[in-house]
């Protein structure tokens, strides 16, 4: 009998709670634009000015300019009813947080709500946020895919409930298999090969290839490309973490002092690229150092010209394209790409762009 | 510790045991030392431990043998790892791991760990800059550093004070409380540098005011490239033999029993010896050839043989009857398979492709694998000979010196075939001279314990002497290493050497570590440090105050934290977000690996220093070794086993509970 | 009013809640003197000491020292007051050495300001000379106090607490745990600090280790006193028999010589 009681006590909990969640989203989906979990600043693509960037603070302009932006009434009208979610493997890192203002562009210029879901590299909260997106009836989930045996699973029983999905920044070989509308990224051993081809050009003869994480399928692709092109020799190697910059740079050190022969660096991350730059000239050696993404602190040394170029993977479009494709197929039912992935890299950065790419990095959109 | 079982026998009568006893209180210096010596010959089931059987249980050696044993590999496999330059490096790594690692032990002995301490670096690096940063968009406060740097340290003892009351208050594993402030922090850099300058990693520039004075004190570098002595090796020899010769005699002192009445015979002995050495050291400064320093080294190895047993002859009583060569089967066994291992190393080094010199030192090559081939069947030989030349000394001193003149021999012939087969020059020249001084050792060593007595008494005259004596030979190394470090001849600089840029980091880290092993050693709160670690209760009952001595040492924890911020700070002049963020751990194992232990109340600042330099050290050495760093982690891996085994061993021979 | 004994408790009784840990106790204990507290498991020597110490307050009666009524609101309290506690489970840090242990919370330091340095040889000598006050000879005070054996342990507590002018000298249980050798070495280390002049309370459940060293009795059974006796009024077969409740404890005695004599008869 008691049992009894505490089951119907549970069913009536579980029942309450499921109306009060279902009553929230519709909530949600009522007051449309202006309650979002986007952050402020994700106004600040038009024109990329700070200034401009920084006194847009409030949700309120941001809905505004989307009114003003939106092609057609009706469009933006069906937009403000639709919620994107946005799961990416983030770590609010440099390269992450432009991905995040891409997303938040997008969807105030679409004037749809969007959702930003960091997994910090841990691809069970990842498979944890899609399934929530799922069940809050998501009207479309971009993702990105470091993981794909743990991720594709969960992407596809999206696509199986009726809800589209791209995919980003990593994931170009599984998004066919998930059904995703799309992949926007860059391909990271055709990045490499560009920057093989870089070094090539500056005839380097023994670059070595620097990685900040051991793990990393993508850090290893862009090493494997660079050794497809480069004409010279490569080392590929771990060189410690982001975290601990003095043990970074001391493994680069050891690593070019243990052979005399290595006149070129790529490291695959900004900070890394940073910490090889300062350990070659720490070992008073002439260093051709080449970079992958940007920091304002990267670009100021390519405009000085101690770094000769950084690939750059755009990533800004990659928070961007997505909710875009997500919102031409649920308004249009248009596809872009014709099932290849779009391509956002690799562009380059070097001493002919890097002054205005710096004052875009320095908004926050490059 | 069979040999120290006891009852309580030895609370013997007091009149029994009173002389020599102020003489014990006078000689101990160090903390930790077990010295069950000084009993007289009154209770037979004490046995008599040396001065390096005590020594050996200092909480630290562990570190200090994985320091050497450390470099010494790293050393031995790369061609550039003993470089200025390399040292430089590894040092520098060292500096703020260390400086942490010291900090982290310390709280670590008082029972309490702090996860935050990892972020707190970045996090009070990152406070600085936003501090002086220009205000611009949104940026810093913009104030001066001179402000700055004083407002961040408190910032950075309010977190330690914060972390402390609320493990008092709580009540709850400090693993917990400083867990959430490790995640309040991370946060807290992440959203602040995002709020207030838009990025995710700030920067600041040299135009900061005040930057002209900060800079040098938290950045300052001696560039070695700039200072010139051409005479430095005149110096640098001069100190590092005098060195050796100390540390030679200081053990002699220690280790043989003292004559009643010094005889001035040995004198005349004593003077060849110490001319020979003198001549050897000219012979090789001033030849060439092959052939001369062959000839050299052979006057060496006589002339300290005849020089210490000449030492011998003036001080120590001499054994009046060594015995003969009695060799048991055991013995024999073991030398047999000990030479026969030996050979087939040196059989497996001829398999050696060593103009590959490239692949040599990659494990997972068939090169490599035979390296480590080699290694293995060397170890293993040596390993048995060594047994052997124990169970030798069971026997008599003249059959130890007789395994150990075979040893000597393996050591040697080793040392040839290594140098006939190898590459570059400094296998050619430095191991092997490295092996021969190895054989000279061993063998010398042997011959004055035959012909002198070894002491199985106390001699406290001797130790003291003797320690003294220690202390300056390794004083006098370390200086000679210094000066070798700090200047360049011309020569070199001719040679294009790769310049080494010493930081001042470095002093930070070698002056934190001296306070800190003061602090934990010669004052009250470093007693009652390790007392609130070993047992808070039994010292919250003679009037320790826990509470507070584990709040200070939170803060010294968050106060390194500062100080390792401001070196990140003033080196990079800017901080990613994600300063720091894991490190922590890193800290830890600097510090288990120095001998912390982990459940409180044992460890020495001295040693968590040791163990940040072994960490160090691997991460560097892995790289010059130019190994595929893939593996780097398993070697890694390797060392904190062996270190904690080592460390559960000296802590249990120093514990070790006689009832 | 009369004069007091240098410790005197009157009527003391403890309550936590409705349960009654102790009723009505009065005993005293003079400079020079031994005063043997006994009782079974649950007797309420616990809570007697834990008054004594400070650690808990009693509910009802009066404790005097040097004539004056006190309460004591902490250990702290009670250890300035002179009152001394050894612990049962020793107030020692095994991994610490002796000299450390000996002076730990009162390091004697050298130095002024917060350049304050301990000053270890005088710690050590002094450790030293104290243990062999007590007929102890530590050889080295540099070793951890986890190398040395449980009567040793206590020795070193009680030598501490006479060092730093304990008056009166609480030990709880000091010999329990040890075996026969090690519980007279302790012993004699109660007879050493007597003639010392402290006052000691000896809390003990082992009328044999009690009896030669104690001046007074105080048996406690379950919470209740059975009565304060001086040396002279009692012998120790009396003291175990009060201890264990007399009656009972002839009849136990009764039924054992029973059951023995059945076992030789068959």
């Amino acid at each position: 009998m008691k049992k009894m009681m505490r089951l119907l006590a549970l069913l009536a909990a579980f029942t309450l709670f499921a109306a009060a969640c279902s009553s929230s989203t519709a909530d949600s989906t009522a007051t449309g634009d202006d309650d979002t979990e986007t952050t402020d600043d994700g106004s600040s693509d038009d024109g990329g000015e700070e200034e401009e960037a920084t006194e847009e603070d409030g949700g309120d302009d941001a809905g505004d300019d989307a009114g003003d932006d939106a092609p057609e009434e009706v469009d933006a009208a069906q937009g403000s009813d639709l919620t994107f979610h946005m799961i990416t493997h983030s770590d609010d890192g440099p390269f992450w947080s432009v991905v995040n203002r891409g997303m938040d562009a997008a969807c105030s210029d679409l004037g749809v709500t969007c959702v930003w879901v960091p997994g910090n590299n841990d691809a069970n909260v990842m498979v944890q946020g899609i399934e929530g997106a799922i069940g809050e009836g998501s009207d479309g989930i971009a993702a990105s895919l470091p993981d794909p045996a743990a991720l594709v699973p969960a992407l596809q029983g999206a696509v199986e409930g009726g809800v589209p999905v791209v995919t980003l920044n990593s994931g170009a070989n599984d998004y066919q298999e998930i059904g995703a509308l799309t992949h926007v990224g860059q391909t990271e051993f055709i990045a490499g090969q560009a920057a093989g081809e870089r070094f090539n050009a500056a005839g380097v003869t023994h670059v070595l290839c620097g990685q900040q994480e051991q793990n990393n399928v993508g850090l290893t692709e862009r090493c494997g490309g660079l050794e497809d092109t480069f004409s010279g020799t490569v080392t590929t190697g771990f060189m410690d973490l982001d975290a601990d910059t003095t043990a970074q740079q001391a493994a680069i050190n050891a690593a070019m002092a243990a052979d005399d022969s290595i006149d070129g660096f790529l490291g695959v991350g900004p900070v890394i690229t940073l910490s090889g730059l300062r350990a070659a000239s720490d070992l008073g050696r002439d260093v051709t150092v080449g970079g992958f993404d940007l920091t304002p602190e990267l670009l100021g040394e390519i405009e000085g010209g101690n770094i000769l170029f950084t690939v750059d993977q755009q990533q800004y479009l990659q928070g961007y394209l997505p909710i875009l494709q997500l919102f031409l197929f649920q308004t249009n039912s248009n596809t872009i790409g014709g099932g290849l992935p779009i391509l956002t890299g690799p562009g380059f950065v070097d001493a002919s762009n890097a002054a205005d790419v710096l004052a875009l990095s320095e908004a926050g959109t490059r | 510790m069979s040999e120290t079982t006891m009852d309580e026998g030895h609370i013997s009568n007091a009149d029994e045991a009173g002389q020599g006893h102020e003489a014990t209180a006078v000689a101990t210096e160090s903390r930790e030392t077990t010295k069950s010596a000084a009993a007289p010959a009154a209770d037979e089931r004490l046995a008599y431990r040396s001065i390096f059987q005590r020594m050996f249980v200092q909480p630290e050696i562990g570190a200090i043998i994985g320091v050497i044993g450390v470099w010494t590999f790293f050393w031995a496999v790369s061609l550039n790892f003993g470089t200025a330059g390399q040292t430089q490096n590894w040092l520098d790594t060292a500096s703020t791991l260390g400086i942490m690692a010291v900090a982290v032990s310390m709280l670590m002995i008082g029972g309490e760990f702090d996860l935050s301490s990892g972020a707190n670096t970045g996090a009070m690096g990152i406070l600085f800059i936003l501090l002086i940063k220009e205000v611009g968009e949104l940026g810093g406060l913009g104030i001066s550093i001179w402000f700055a740097v004083p407002i961040s340290f408190a910032a950075a003892l309010l977190i330690g004070y914060l972390n402390g009351k609320m493990v008092e208050r709580t009540a709850l594993p400090s693993f917990i409380v400083t867990l959430a402030t490790f995640f309040i922090l991370r946060g807290l850099k992440l959203g602040m540098s995002k709020l207030l300058t838009g990025q995710i990693s700030v920067t600041f520039t040299d135009e900061a005011s005040g930057y002209d004075f900060w800079q040098p004190i938290f950045a300052g570098e001696w560039i070695r490239n700039e200072h010139i002595w051409n005479s430095r090796d005149i110096f640098y020899l001069g100190f590092a033999i005098g060195g050796a010769i100390l540390l030679a005699l200081s053990m002699c002192e220690m280790h043989f029993v003292r004559r009643e009445t010094k005889s001035a015979a040995g004198f005349p002995v004593l003077g060849a010896g110490a001319a020979g050495v003198g001549v050897a050291i000219f012979l090789m400064h001033t030849t060439d050839g092959v052939n001369a320093n062959a000839l050299a080294a052979a006057v060496l190895g006589v002339s300290v043989l005849v020089g210490l047993i000449g030492l011998g002859m003036w001080r120590y009583e001499p054994v009046e009857s060594p015995g003969g060569i009695r060799l048991t089967g055991k013995i024999n066994m073991r030398i047999a398979i000990g030479v026969a291992l030996v050979g087939a190393a040196i059989l497996a080094s001829f398999a050696i492709d060593s103009d590959n010199a490239e692949t040599l030192f990659f494990p997972f090559t068939v090169q490599g694998l035979r390296v480590v081939l080699m290694m293995a069947l060397g170890g293993a030989g040596f390993t048995l000979l060594t047994w052997a030349a124990n169970l030798a000394l069971r026997v008599n001193p003249t059959t130890k010196l007789a395994v150990s003149t075979i040893m000597a021999g393996a050591i040697v012939a080793f040392g040839f075939v290594i140098r006939a087969s190898a590459e570059a020059t400094k296998f050619r020249t430095e191991l092997f001279s490295v092996f021969m001084f190895a054989a000279l050792g061993i063998f010398v060593w042997s011959v004055m314990s035959v012909r002198f007595k070894e002491r199985r008494s106390v001699d406290d005259g001797a130790d003291a002497l003797g320690m003294k004596g220690l202390g300056l030979g390794i004083f006098m190394l370390v200086l000679a290493v210094i000066l070798r470090h700090l200047f360049v001849t011309q020569d070199e600089l001719d040679a294009m050497v790769n310049p080494a840029r010493f930081s001042v980091r470095m002093l930070w880290f070698f002056a934190f570590t001296a306070v800190m092993a003061y602090l934990l050693a010669r004052t009250r709160f470093g007693s009652w440090t390790f007392a609130v670690g070993g047992n808070a209760q039994a010292s919250r009952q003679v009037g320790v105050p826990a509470a507070r001595t584990k709040t200070q040492l939170f803060m010294i924890v968050s106060g390194a934290a500062w100080l390792v911020g401001m070196l990140l700070a003033f080196r990079l002049s800017s901080l990613q977000a994600g300063a720091g963020d894991g490190e922590e751990f890193e800290f830890i194992i600097a510090a288990v690996v120095g001998g912390t232990l982990l459940t409180g109340g044992y460890g020495t600042a001295i040693g968590a220093s040791f163990g940040a330099a072994i960490m160090a050290m691997s991460l560097v050495g892995i790289q010059s070794a130019r190994w595929n760093t893939d593996w780097r982690f398993v070697f890694l891996g390797v060392i904190l086993l062996l270190a904690v085994i080592a460390n559960r061993y000296i802590r249990d021979q120093a514990t070790a509970t006689r009832r | 009013m009369a004069e007091r004994a240098l410790l005197e408790l009157e009527n003391i009784s403890k309550f936590y809640g409705n349960i009654i840990a102790l009723e009505g106790v009065s005993t005293k204990v003079n400079a020079g003197e031994v005063t043997c507290v006994l009782g079974d498991n649950g007797a309420g020597k616990s809570t007697f000491i834990k008054i004594l110490a400070g650690v808990h307050q009693q509910s009802e009666g009066s404790i005097f020292l040097n004539n004056e009524e006190v309460m004591f609101s902490s250990p702290r309290d009670a250890l300035n007051g002179g009152i001394a506690t050894v612990y049962q489970d020793l107030a020692m840090v095994p991994l610490m050495s002796v000299w450390r242990n000996f002076f730990l919370g009162a390091e004697p330091t050298k130095g002024f300001g917060p350049f304050k340095w301990i000053d270890q040889q005088k710690a050590m000598t002094i450790a030293k000379d104290e243990m062999a006050k007590m007929g102890i000879d530590i050889r080295d005070t540099e070793q951890p106090v986890g190398t040395l054996s449980g009567g040793e342990r206590q020795s070193v507590a009680i030598a501490r607490a006479g060092y730093f002018g304990a008056k009166v000298l609480i030990l709880d249980e000091p010999t329990s745990a040890l075996g026969v050798k090690q519980s007279g070495v302790v012993l004699k280390r109660i007879v050493e600090a007597r003639n010392q002049g402290l006052a000691v309370i000896f809390i003990t459940h082992n009328p044999a280790h009690a009896y030669p060293v104690g001046d007074r009795f105080l048996i406690l059974n379950r919470g209740k006193s059975l009565g304060s006796y001086d040396k002279d009024d009692i012998t120790q077969q009396e003291l175990t028999g009060l201890m264990a409740g007399g009656q009972e404890l002839q009849e136990l005695q009764q039924e054992l010589e029973e059951a023995i004599s059945g076992v030789k008869k068959t």
